[in-house]
């Protein structure tokens, strides 16, 4: 039950971090790899919020709003021109993450900053005392998985991202403005990422480099699951449980690495991941 | 020559290329093509298969970028304006390649052709007016459509962008000789209400010369011959578009 | 006149000459500077110099095939870990040093393959390898990490008996290896065989219907490249005396990538300056500077990649160029290959289709096409846009596309064939947008056509280019033979399309396919194509299919046509009886019905 219980929330967390990187890779086909700063500004922004002396939940739509207005300039600076050449875009993200990485450390220093508990204590389910947190993760990736349903499918907005996605040179040749599309898709799947590095706080620690951690994983994940969401959840509990199940019966080292290796097969065998399955 | 057809007074023409070079990578498709399309004017532009009528299409809607000469829409230099631009301006297109969302529905196929959702109800009607099976399938993935819907679909949708030039590019291939009617007449009905330029690109020699006031034949990427339409052109034509 | 070309070259010498005078004036350097430098520079500088070589792998992976790798890092932290595992864990004989050595070379060409193996497979894509070459490195470390004693674990491994040399015996060592690896590159990049790696990277397509498989080409250099690694990983270990499993990570990876786009991908010093100065640089200043050296570093990177996408390097080359005209490069002497005997007419039929069908999904592209092709005959496959004739031609000449049916190229059934084992049965595929290698060369590009017959040297240029007599006549006819040396982004639309020509001519194919070759160019230029065409099939005895949309040009050269309508081969005649028939005429006016 426990090992069940942990597979769910830990497909939760992969879930949580990988989403913004999914929607900006879904729409943009551009690897975001400063995703790891867009975590670490997120966290930093619980960091802010509670010097401030603000509630610990403010800290979410802070570190959207950031996230946001911080992913709206990298798109115009450094994205907009790299279209066209995605293994670039790769490199010069991973640049804007050491920039952004080194801008914290000398705001913050390089030490682990503390942040306020979202939610502490344990709770009692079916027998054992749980982390409540990690079950509301659960809740919290099924919030940002439906929301980010509800934004593709119930909105003009997200109307006109799928149809970027399935046929550009169309939705161009209708008068949809692309540009505007992708700047609002990068805008909003940095917010995400950002809102995910506070959700991350009470898992992790909070340093300037901590969203490199994550990174991999959450990378390796969107790669699976190819641009949609529901094949990232599906990706996030296969993966969650393979994670669990290794971490706890071979070795935690392996079970950390498990996932990049997973899907690095998955997709030698099956290029398009589990966008088809 | 053509080009030299005087616009209506006060308003300039809605489409008008001077001297048009333009292609894909580095090979020029058209070569100094000059064209032009009067306010309430349907022009069909004939030719083969791979004379450049589809490009010239494309690079009318800025898809393409110019390579040399001026593309004037409504009188506004289109060079450097993205196709969304110009949709603004009034230029509403209906593609042949991949020319719909199969795997969105009809009515998200119409919606994506508007400005805003607030239009949406007037402008379903509209396209319902014209194509009435439409008003039942609007949930249905367009890619389930069968040929001939497709193609009312794709000419509803760019009806519903209201306008003041429409490009239609082959609209009429593989249709039934009665579809092929209608959609003359839905031609001819909407330039008759609100005036619509049209450029027709067409394989379909009755068709085109059943909805057009003038015509052209691209070949290689020039402006072989024009003339004005009629009956007796068709031989004439025919010596041009046959083996 | 083959021999037009002026001067016959000494052989290789020139090509070799100038980078081994740089590359003693380099070493020279190497050997002098321990007497200059205090203690810390000569230090560091050893470490930066093996850097250096590693960066020119990365940079000969990445810069000139196109494939970004992180991988390196973890192919040197595999051959440096070998030697620190045999050192400490088994001896330190000379013995042991020797297995340690060839350990540090061969494990990780082990592990090379593998990543090769996952990399590079027909339909895998560049993103692909990158992320192959990301998840590597961090599985070595996560290995690293739970290697126990045997790794030292998070705290490495140190205190093993290294070379018997002091600190400037290393240093030179270091700066000898980097020379040498720097010195192989350079030759190796400018030799004939070297091109293969731009080929690559400018059009893997063009190079797999050249028969030569990009995939193969990409997984040996992978796998020579994590040797070159893994001999860096030793004298790494050899030289610091300390292997740590950030030596294997993939930030190690990153760090190398940053070096060679700062120096300049793509060329052989850049990256070599690129290293030693970043990561001197570095170490002097992150003492000071600490957080503001790696911003000021990742800053850079940025714009670099997205302004100066060759690098400083790249930058000053082609300033350099642009103030001094290119010198041009002696053009190789074009040698006529003896003509093979026309191939009996009328023999078995060089192409068999049975029943060919491809859907995509619900649609329907081609359906029970029936078709077969001799030696000697010019089939032209017509119809309307839509009709499947590139279709059709891509299930022909890629038997991993998937389709109903069969094909048979010379007798042999080509499903699952990649397209560069249907090339090697004599098929040569000529593509409506001229695919030819734009960075490089004429000579180049028609060499690496003969490249699957005539091995190309690995060490210099070849002075003479053999060619079959009919792709010489091609240059001939449109001008090109004495455009040898210059570049193909260069060429005019005609050229290009005439210089493809020429290539998939010089495959010595039995079958040719040629999709609108004519598309775009002149009436010149359409019958010099027109005339070669027919010299192939009537004095040659090749068998031609043409997809065009020209029928002027049909009528002049066809022996036979064929025409496509909706999927579906309708009619399969004589050009007469084509012309003259009513349903094609009902096809191009457009009154007739799918």
């Amino acid at each position: 039950m426990l090992i069940l219980l942990d597979v769910v929330t830990t497909a939760a967390i992969l879930f949580i971090v990988s989403a913004g990187l999914l929607a900006i890779f879904g729409v943009l086909k551009i690897i975001n790899f400063a995703h790891g700063a867009w975590l670490t500004v997120g966290a930093y922004c619980a960091v802010v919020a509670a010097r401030l002396g603000l509630n610990p939940w403010a800290a979410l739509p802070l570190a959207f709003a950031v996230g946001a207005a911080l992913g709206t300039v990298a798109e115009w600076l450094i994205i907009r021109p790299l279209y066209r050449r995605p293994l670039d875009a790769i490199l010069a993200t991973w640049g804007l993450g050491i920039v952004i990485g080194q801008l914290i450390t000398l705001a913050f220093g390089r030490d682990v900053q503390i942040t306020p508990n979202l939610l502490g204590g344990t709770v009692a389910l079916f027998g054992l005392d749980y982390s409540l947190y990690r079950l509301f993760a659960v809740l919290a990736a099924v919030l940002i998985g439906g929301s980010c349903a509800a934004l593709l499918e119930g909105t003009r907005l997200g109307l006109k991202a799928r149809a970027v996605i399935m046929n550009e040179a169309l939705a161009r040749a209708l008068g949809i403005d692309t540009a505007r599309v992708r700047l609002a898709t990068f805008a909003i799947g940095a917010g995400l990422s950002a809102l995910a590095g506070v959700l991350l706080t009470p898992l992790t620690s909070v340093d300037p480099n901590m969203g490199v951690a994550w990174l991999i994983g959450a990378f390796m994940l969107v790669m699976v699951a190819g641009g949609s969401f529901a094949a990232l959840a599906v990706a996030c509990l296969v993966f969650g449980a393979v994670q669990v199940l290794v971490s706890t019966f071979v070795s935690p080292i392996l079970g950390s690495i498990s996932v990049a290796v997973l899907a690095a097969v998955v997709l030698r065998i099956s290029p398009r991941g589990f966008a088809r399955a | 020559m053509l080009d030299e057809t005087a616009p209506h007074a006060g308003t300039p023409p809605p489409l008008q290329l001077r001297d048009v070079t333009s292609g894909y990578g580095a090979a020029p498709v058209l070569h100094g093509v000059s064209l032009s399309v009067a306010p309430g004017e349907i022009v069909a532009l004939l030719g083969k298969n791979g004379m450049g009528k589809t490009t010239l299409l494309k690079t009318a809607l800025g898809i393409l970028p110019l390579k040399g000469g001026t593309v004037l829409v409504g009188g506004t230099a289109s060079a450097g304006l993205s196709p969304a631009r110009l949709v603004a301006l009034g230029v509403g297109y209906a593609p042949q390649e991949q020319p719909l969302f199969p795997d969105l529905t009809v009515r998200d196929n119409l919606r994506l052709a508007l400005r805003s959702d607030r239009d949406l109800a007037a402008g379903l009607d509209h396209a319902a007016s014209s194509f009435p099976f439409l008003r039942d399938r609007l949930r249905q993935r367009a890619g389930t459509l069968s040929g001939g819907e497709q193609k009312m679909l794709i000419l509803a949708r760019a009806l519903m962008m209201r306008p003041r030039l429409l490009l239609v590019d082959e609209i009429s291939e593989g249709l039934q000789p009665s579809v092929v009617a209608r959609i003359a007449a839905i031609l001819r009905a909407e330039r008759a209400e609100r005036g619509t330029a049209m450029l027709v690109v067409e394989q379909n020699l009755d068709f085109a010369l059943g909805v057009a006031d003038r015509w052209a034949v691209l070949k290689r990427g020039e402006i072989d011959d024009a003339g004005p339409s009629g009956p007796a052109m068709r031989g004439r034509i025919l010596e041009h578009l046959s083996i | 006149m083959p021999d037009r070309s002026t001067a016959t070259r000494p052989g290789l010498a020139p090509a070799v000459l100038a980078p081994v005078a740089l590359a003693l004036a380099a070493a020279a350097l190497v050997w002098v500077a321990p007497e200059m430098l205090d203690t810390f520079s000569v230090n560091v500088l050893t470490r930066s110099l093996l850097y250096a070589a590693l960066a020119v792998t990365v940079d000969l992976l990445w810069g000139f095939t196109g494939i970004l790798t992180f991988g390196q890092a973890a192919f040197f932290g595999a051959g440096a870990y070998a030697t620190a595992i045999v050192l400490t864990h088994l001896g330190s004989s000379p013995a042991w040093v020797l297995a340690a050595l060839a350990l540090s070379v061969l494990v990780p060409m082990a592990l090379g393959a593998l990543v090769g193996w996952l990399s590079f497979h027909h339909g895998s894509t560049p993103l692909y390898a990158s992320v192959i070459s990301l998840v590597f490195p961090i599985v070595v470390t996560q290995l690293v990490y739970s290697g126990g004693e045997w790794t030292g674990s998070s705290s490495g491994l140190v205190g093993y008996d290294t070379l018997p040399l002091d600190l400037p015996g290393f240093f030179r060592l270091a700066g000898i290896f980097a020379v040498l690896v720097a010195l192989g590159a350079w030759v190796f990049v400018r030799s004939d065989a070297g091109k293969l790696l731009v080929a690559v990277r400018d059009n893997d397509a063009r190079c797999s219907y050249l028969g030569i498989s990009p995939t193969r080409v990409s997984a040996l250099l992978t796998v020579a490249l994590a040797g070159v690694a893994g001999l860096t990983g030793f004298l790494f270990a050899q030289a610091s005396g300390v292997v740590a499993p950030e030596n294997t990570g993939f930030l190690f990876g990153t760090e190398l990538v940053i070096w060679v786009a700062l120096g300049g991908r793509g060329t052989v010093l850049g990256p070599v300056l690129g290293a030693v100065a970043i990561d001197y640089a570095g170490a002097t200043l992150s003492g000071d500077l600490p957080f503001l050296w790696q911003l000021i570093l990742g800053s850079a990177f940025v714009v670099v990649i997205i302004l100066l996408p060759d690098g400083l390097a790249g930058a000053i080359r082609r300033g350099w160029t642009r103030v001094n005209a290119r010198r041009d490069a002696a053009a190789p002497a074009v040698v006529a290959l003896p003509a093979a005997g026309a191939a009996a007419g009328g023999a078995e039929p060089l192409l068999v289709v049975t029943g060919l069908g491809k859907r995509y999904g619900s649609l329907s592209v081609l359906d029970g096409i029936d078709l077969a092709v001799r030696p000697g005959e010019l089939v032209s496959l017509v119809g309307p846009n839509g009709a499947g004739k590139t279709t059709l031609m891509r299930c022909l000449s890629d038997g991993t596309e998937p389709y109903q049916g069969s094909v048979q190229v010379a007798g042999r059934n080509t499903r699952g064939m990649t397209p560069e084992r249907i090339v090697a049965l004599g098929l040569g595929r000529k593509f409506q947008v001229a695919s030819v290698f734009d960075s490089l060369s004429v000579a180049d590009c028609l060499r690496l056509a003969r490249a699957a017959r005539d091995r190309p040297s690995p060490l210099g240029a070849a002075a003479t280019l053999r060619l079959p007599a009919a792709s010489l006549d091609i240059l001939r006819l449109t001008g090109l033979d004495t455009a040898l040396v210059t570049p193909v982004r260069l060429l005019s639309h005609g050229q290009r399309q005439a210089l493809e020509l020429a290539m998939v001519v010089a495959l010595e194919p039995k079958l040719i396919l040629l999709d609108e070759p004519t598309a775009g160019l002149t009436k010149a230029e359409r019958t010099t194509i027109g005339t070669i065409l027919r010299r192939l099939t009537a004095d040659l005895g090749c068998a031609a299919v043409l997809v065009e949309h020209d029928l002027d040009f049909v009528r002049e050269i066809s022996t036979r046509v064929v025409v496509l309508h909706g999927g579906r081969l309708v009619l399969d005649g004589t050009v007469a009886e084509v012309v003259d028939s009513d349903l094609v005429r009902a096809v191009y006016a457009g009154a007739a019905h799918a």
